[in-house]
């Protein structure tokens, strides 16, 4: 097979994989906008040859890369819509439904094609289904039109000698061409190996001009640079669906984006983070150098000693440009690696779509703020919970719409997703308007669980949080979209793990409102720096409320714990060398305490001191030390100490561990 | 000239420990460790090593024997097993030493209250005894003991 001497193979297939999966993308996008033109007079011709194009190109790719059934199928699909553009057919639900599942069987072959796994379950089965239905209306195209060649003869209809020797007269000229200039400027042009070209010219006119044929040709095509390929195409004449029009664009420099791998981009930015402790440490020493020169050098009195302190002006003005800079490139990297929410949000409206139809409810999803940017790290993280949380609103939230109805509201449920910034981090909100939390019916379940008692006097919020116990689910029957009982503990925990925060709001008869705040990146955070028994810990900025320093005659205790009143709040204080185990006295006049709030929970830390706020690089703690309560990593200061960073939500979960709810939750925190 | 391996030995007490000098990143005098709360007893705590988070292990700790006072000849062996860094605090660091692999002999049964599972053998030079560590067990046998812990504190907390 000569293609395999042009072009990488294996490049072409990640580039295949990367377009065709944002092809797939908005084909989704395109058919549930389709949707809404089911049954109607006209459809919108424009959406439907948007679709005819994705999928065409995708044929077209997968002819070049040999994936026969990826092509095979595309072109079945690209058909069903030739037949729709030119209203040979019109659109039903049921025709809509077919093409969805089309898009997912596509989207499976085209996993199994590129991953090189086996071909999936129920292709077979779909192509029969998508045959027999196409056959009705192919037919009363046919009637019409006369009859066309089918399957994989593609639209290719024989040319006739004319055409063929006119073809063959031009590629003769084109490979004349093309190796003139090749000897002229050999290093510019490719080589073309005229003989596999003549070979590819050859498969292409022989008996079968089978569409797959056509495609094998495509790389050579490919080798010419896009004038020629322009040529070719005029010179098809009427074959234009055969692969050659698609192949140029992997060959073409003119993108002004490229791709690259998150690897890349994460030991680069954990360079910058080196640099940053590095830059810091030499401002350190230009200032002490500074300092040490201005007074030693005086005192030496030597023509050495003012040499020494423009030097050290100098460095301490390259020191102050090198911070600049290097503050320019980690802002530089960390927007380089932010990516919309969108790509998350866009995988909703088919699920919610399609959940809905299996459950018989009407609803509608509304989405804000798809371009949103967030770290890519957290982007991929959150695609579960959110997918979780959404399937969730979809079977638990919005009520069936005969009962939406008797209580008043419109038959369609409304789920909002809503993505906004807020400081240093992304909200990123969803919420119905179904039935709410239904309080007693989660109460009762606890109660049957033994999770709490029936004497157990608990607060709305109290009684909400109970939906995170693991194995929870009030749902009356195990569905398949959820009810499981897996879930909602498992989609706080991620959250939690990002450093984010979930919260959930929930009006009985009126809605749900989940919302998770999440940082813009995990890498770099704003700390406030405290000292306790000797050494300097950073509590995340996020976290902190307020820091307060107070008589130590206020603190008072309550049930063997210590409390403050702050405001007229009861806020339990946790002194942080005791929870850590650490010496350290004391002091009896007055008490430093830092306030973290967690989900409207409030802590006060006991801390030795307040040593400012910085900017740190976190960095995890080595798994030859292991997981430490209370400690989620650690940071290089500039001076090169070390200050280990506070691990609020456990710290927070301690205070409040009393129910047993709070227990189970954070255990494996 | 028979086979022979390379050791770096050191001591703690007045014993003598060997490591596969291959397994060595580097020696350092004694710098500031950061103490890590709740941390396994015998973990000292972190260093900055050039911007790296390197674990300390204080190997006297380790083995069960008395803490030592840190003097001038306290020294830091960097080991790099797999992706792992492990910094151990040592007495003293002696010399390197090439050992023939005939001279190494399994380990007895207990040496010096060591447990034998983290000896790789015996070496044996003029009239020195040389105990050769197995680091692999020193980092994981610390890993699993950490995870008990960890159970144990869970299970405290229940």
């Amino acid at each position: 097979m000569p293609a395999d001497d042009f072009f990488d193979r294996t490049e072409f297939v990640q580039y295949f994989r990367d377009e065709t999966d944002e092809l797939l993308q908005s084909i989704e996008g395109d058919l549930l906008r389709l949707e809404q033109f089911v049954d109607a007079e006209a459809v919108d011709a424009e959406l439907v040859n948007s679709l005819f194009r994705a999928l065409h190109t995708i044929k077209g790719s997968a002819g070049m890369l040999q994936f026969a059934a990826v092509q095979q199928v595309a072109h079945k699909l690209e058909n069903v819509f030739d037949l729709l553009r030119k209203d040979r057919m019109p659109l039903t639900e049921g025709g809509i439904t077919l093409l969805f599942d089309g898009r997912d069987v596509l989207t499976a072959l085209v996993r199994a094609a590129v991953g090189g796994g086996e071909t999936p379950a129920g292709v077979d089965e779909y192509v029969e289904r998508l045959d027999a239905f196409a056959a009705v209306y192919d037919a009363t195209a046919q009637a019409i039109e006369g009859p066309r060649t089918d399957d994989d003869a593609d639209d290719l209809r024989p040319l006739d000698d004319a055409q063929v020797s006119a073809f063959e007269a031009e590629v003769a000229r084109l490979l004349d061409e093309a190796e003139r200039r090749r000897k002229e400027e050999s290093e510019d042009v490719p080589a073309v190996d005229v003989a596999a070209a003549q070979a590819a010219v050859d498969a292409l006119f022989s008996a079968e001009q089978s569409g797959a044929q056509a495609a094998a040709a495509a790389p050579f095509a490919a080798a010419f640079d896009q004038p020629v390929t322009l040529t070719l195409r005029q010179a098809q004449g009427d074959m234009p669906k055969a692969a050659a029009p698609d192949v140029k664009r992997p060959v073409s420099s003119k993108n002004q984006t490229i791709r690259v791998d998150i690897e890349r981009l994460d030991s680069l930015l954990n360079l910058v983070g080196e640099l940053v402790i590095n830059r810091t440490r030499i401002s350190d020493i230009a200032a002490t150098l500074g300092r040490e020169l201005g007074t030693n050098g005086r005192g030496g009195g030597g023509g050495g000693g003012g040499v020494s302190a423009s030097l050290a002006k100098d460095l301490s003005e390259s020191s102050a440009l090198l911070a600049r800079t290097t503050n320019e490139i980690q802002e530089s990297i960390m927007k380089v690696r932010m990516v919309p929410i969108g790509q998350v949000f866009d995988r909703f409206p088919r699920v919610v779509r399609d959940l809905a139809k299996a459950r018989g409810k009407e609803i509608h999803l509304e989405i804000d703020g798809a371009e949103t940017d967030l770290d890519k790290t957290i982007v991929d993280e959150v695609g579960d919970p959110l997918m979780h949380l959404v399937r969730n609103c979809v079977d638990h939230g919005i009520e069936p719409a005969e009962l939406r109805e008797s209580r008043g509201k419109p038959r369609h449920g409304t789920i909002k997703l809503n993505a906004y910034h807020e400081g240093n981090q992304v909200i990123i909100e969803i919420s119905d308007d179904g039935g709410g939390i239904d309080l007693q019916r989660v109460r009762e379940k606890a109660i049957r669980m033994g999770v709490i008692d029936e004497s157990d006097r608990l607060s709305d919020r109290e009684i909400v949080e109970l939906i995170f116990t693991p194995g929870f689910s009030t749902a009356d029957q195990v569905t398949d979209i959820s009810g499981r009982g897996v879930g909602m503990d498992v989609v706080k925990r991620n959250i939690l793990r990002l450093k984010g925060v979930f919260d959930v709001d929930s009006v009985q008869g009126e809605g749900t409102k989940l919302t998770m705040k999440l940082p813009l990146t995990l890498a770099i955070i704003q700390a406030l720096l405290v000292r306790v028994a000797d050494e300097l810990y950073s509590i995340p900025l996020d976290a902190v409320i307020e820091s307060q320093r107070i008589d130590a005659a206020d603190v008072r205790t309550v049930h063997g714990g210590e409390v403050i009143t702050l405001r007229g709040q009861v806020v339990p204080l946790i002194r942080v060398a005791e929870f850590f185990r650490l010496d350290a006295p004391r002091d009896p006049n007055k008490v430093m305490i830092v306030i973290v709030g967690l989900q409207g929970r409030q802590v006060g830390l006991v801390v030795d001191s307040f040593q400012g706020e910085q900017e740190i690089v976190i960095k995890p703690l080595s798994d030859v030390i292991g997981r430490i309560a209370g400690i989620s990593g650690a940071t290089i200061l500039g001076n090169g100490s070390i200050s280990l960073i506070i691990d609020v939500h456990s710290l927070v979960a301690s205070a409040y561990g009393t129910g047993k709810a709070a227990r189970a939750e954070f255990s494996g925190v | 000239m028979s086979e022979t391996v390379q050791v770096v030995s050191f001591k703690l007490g007045s014993e003598e420990y060997g490591v596969d000098i291959a397994q060595v990143q580097e020696i350092n005098r004694m710098v500031a460790v950061t103490h890590v709360p709740r941390a396994p007893q015998f973990m000292e705590g972190v260093i900055n090593l050039r911007g790296q988070l390197i674990p300390i292990i204080d190997l006297r700790a380790r083995f069960g024997m008395p803490r030592a006072e840190h003097t001038k000849n306290t020294r830091i062996v960097v080991t790099e097993i797999g992706s792992k860094r492990v910094g151990m605090v040592v007495d003293s660091v002696s010399e390197v030493l090439r050992l023939p692999v005939e001279q190494i002999e399994a380990a007895p049964d207990m040496i010096a209250g060591v447990d034998t599972e983290y000896i790789r053998g015996v070496g044996k030079i003029e009239d020195r005894l040389i105990i050769l560590l197995d680091l692999a067990k020193i980092i994981t046998g610390s890993e699993k003991r950490e995870l008990e812990s960890a159970e144990v504190e869970a299970t405290a907390a229940a």
